[in-house]
């Protein structure tokens, strides 16, 4: 009886122990492996590398070739997205802010457009003269802004009871997510200056904007249409038991409802958009990622690489941090309305 | 006495050759309160919402405030009846994206094209009617159901309509939930307004109805008063459907 008792016991003991080596080893060589790792990063990023490559570049990073002396006019552009940004994550007290930070954020494209390209008093830059993160922000702002609205317009397209309407974006939406986003990138960039009749010529940072906006625009409908699908039908029957018409509906109803319930996929696809735009540094945009190929083909920083890309993901890693968390305030703000 | 609801011979059929409607007439004066009762399924609901259009039907007429429909959809009268016929429904169906305040003038302000001071003045002041004013700049989703429907009913006399319809607007609620609704539902009917209500509340249909309307499987069994009803129905059904209620 009690030989059993202790003979269980020292059974159990024996597990006890074995496993807790077990951890203990694993947590040791884990540790030991962090440790070491990060004394040798460390080691490298303070004394060996040299980070002249990325300090001495600062402003190709941000600017690309823009003008020295113009530069305030990027600066005020990306300061006042910023500053949109911030309004629009703080807390719904003021009504009147609320409702015009739409039109807020569809002015910053006539304002990107005056501040970089110039004209009516300001120097004219040309668009060759744009890069860095100033295209990059570009490309990303202005494509979204675009592909948003179309998104939309896609997606109650495809719920349309009009045959030809619905087939119509069905094949758009279905073809344009079946071909790979450089494809549709090559088409922009290489295909429509042939389509175009000769002396018309369509900048290739339009080109771009064009390109990823038509791509965009189609996984934005999907997710909106999910968006609307998540709505239930009792919404739309006491709409229209209030006289509101079919016009009515889909503006004061089904677009407010589908983006709130779309929001986290359509951060998504912002953040994507952000990060996509580095395909255009091997069509010949020098935006962020092009800067870093161009500075690296500069023999004097030849074989610096390491220092180039960790400083690239670095900056890639806080705006994207950056979009994630106003998405994620604003999905907050939206939860209790 | 003015004839506002007068509904002639309507039916419905669904694809499966079920009849939600069968051959339906009935008649609402102004100022009088009409309460549809029956088992779950007999159509009540469906009688209910072909009043404004939200559901269509195969044959017969309605003629509403002057309006008539028939089986041809026609949406610009539809359109016109739903300015002048409010409604509530069992599940609130508050818009959740909306305050309080922004759910119940968003009808006046697009629809009757209203100044946005006088829709919110009218909006606070139905709000204060159904003892929910401090909800104003609140979302539906952070009040209590009984809360909700008083917003909804606030919601549907915004348009100042000339009659309600009401479709089981307490079934939704917990029992104590109840009375602050059907309070505000008799308020309603003792200051003249015409109500068709769909409802279990035998209670109420006793103290506020003037006339009770028995359906079974899509037809109309009796039409009477609410004193004959529950004392001495005319059809079995209805000594049965009214048995079973009371157990």
């Amino acid at each position: 009886m009690y030989l059993k008792k202790i003979k269980n016991y020292i059974q159990k003991l024996k597990e006890i122990l074995l496993l807790n080596s077990l951890n203990n080893f694993l947590t040791i060589l884990l540790i030991s492996t962090i440790l070491i790792l990060s004394i040798q990063s460390f080691n490298w990023v303070i004394f060996n590398s040299k980070w002249s490559v990325v300090t001495a570049n600062v402003p190709l990073f941000a600017f690309g070739t823009f003008p020295e002396e113009q530069r305030w006019r990027p600066i005020i552009w990306i300061v006042s997205l910023f500053l949109i940004s911030f309004l629009s994550i703080i807390p719904p007290k003021w009504k009147w802010l609320r409702k015009n930070l739409l039109i807020a954020w569809i002015g910053t494209i006539p304002l990107g457009i005056f501040l970089l390209y110039g004209g009516l008093g300001l120097q004219t830059v040309m668009s060759r003269n744009f890069g860095g993160l100033t295209l990059t922000i570009l490309l990303t702002v202005f494509s979204s802004i675009f592909a948003l609205p179309i998104g939309i317009a896609l997606a109650f397209c495809r719920q349309s009871s009009l045959f030809v309407v619905k087939k119509l974006s069905s094949i758009y939406i279905d073809s344009m997510r079946a071909v790979p986003l450089i494809a549709v990138l090559f088409f922009g960039q290489l295909l429509i200056p042939l389509f175009l009749p000769l002396g018309v010529e369509i900048d290739r940072v339009w080109r771009a904007i064009f390109a990823f906006t038509l791509f965009v625009s189609a996984y934005i409908a999907e997710d909106i249409r999910g968006g609307l699908q998540a709505i239930p039908n009792t919404q739309i029957e006491s709409a229209r038991s209030l006289g509101l018409n079919q016009f009515q509906i889909i503006r004061f109803i089904l677009i407010p409802q589908s983006l709130r319930i779309a929001l986290p996929a359509l951060t998504n696809q912002a953040i994507g958009l952000f990060q996509n735009t580095s395909l255009m540094s091997i069509l010949g945009l020098v935006e962020l990622l092009g800067v870093g190929r161009s500075i690296l083909a500069n023999p004097k920083f030849i074989g610096q690489y390491i220092e180039v890309y960790i400083w690239l993901a670095s900056v890639y890693w806080l705006i994207c941090t950056i979009m994630a968390l106003i998405a994620k305030y604003v999905e907050k703000r939206l939860k209790i309305a | 006495m003015n004839t506002i609801i007068n509904v002639k011979n309507i039916s419905k059929s669904y694809s499966r050759g079920l009849l939600a409607l069968d051959n339906v007439s009935l008649k609402v004066n102004q100022g009088k309160v009409l309460v549809i009762m029956g088992p779950s399924g007999s159509g009540k609901s469906t009688l209910i919402r072909t009043f404004n259009g939200l559901e269509a039907f195969d044959s017969g007429e309605i003629n509403i405030l002057g309006i008539k429909i028939n089986q041809y959809h026609n949406e610009r009268r539809i359109q016109k009846i739903r300015k002048r016929v409010g409604m509530v429904f069992q599940q609130f169906n508050l818009f959740p994206h909306l305050s309080i305040l922004d759910n119940i003038t968003l009808a006046p302000l697009n629809v009757q094209k209203r100044s946005r001071v006088d829709a919110e003045e009218y909006g606070m002041y139905l709000l204060n009617q159904m003892g929910i004013s401090m909800h104003a700049e609140k979302y539906p989703s952070q009040l209590s159901g009984g809360e909700q429907q008083r917003v909804a009913i606030a919601r549907a006399l915004a348009l100042k309509p000339e009659v309600l319809l009401f479709d089981e607007p307490t079934s939704a609620l917990d029992p104590e939930r109840i009375n602050e609704v059907l309070d505000v539902m008799r308020k309603l009917a003792q200051d003249g307004m015409t109500m068709v209500v769909v409802t279990h509340e035998i209670n109420f249909a006793k103290d506020v109805s003037d006339h009770i309307l028995f359906m079974d499987s899509g037809k109309v069994i009796e039409t009477s008063t609410p004193d004959i009803f529950f004392s001495n129905a005319k059809h079995e059904r209805s000594r049965k459907f009214l048995n079973q209620l009371n157990k």
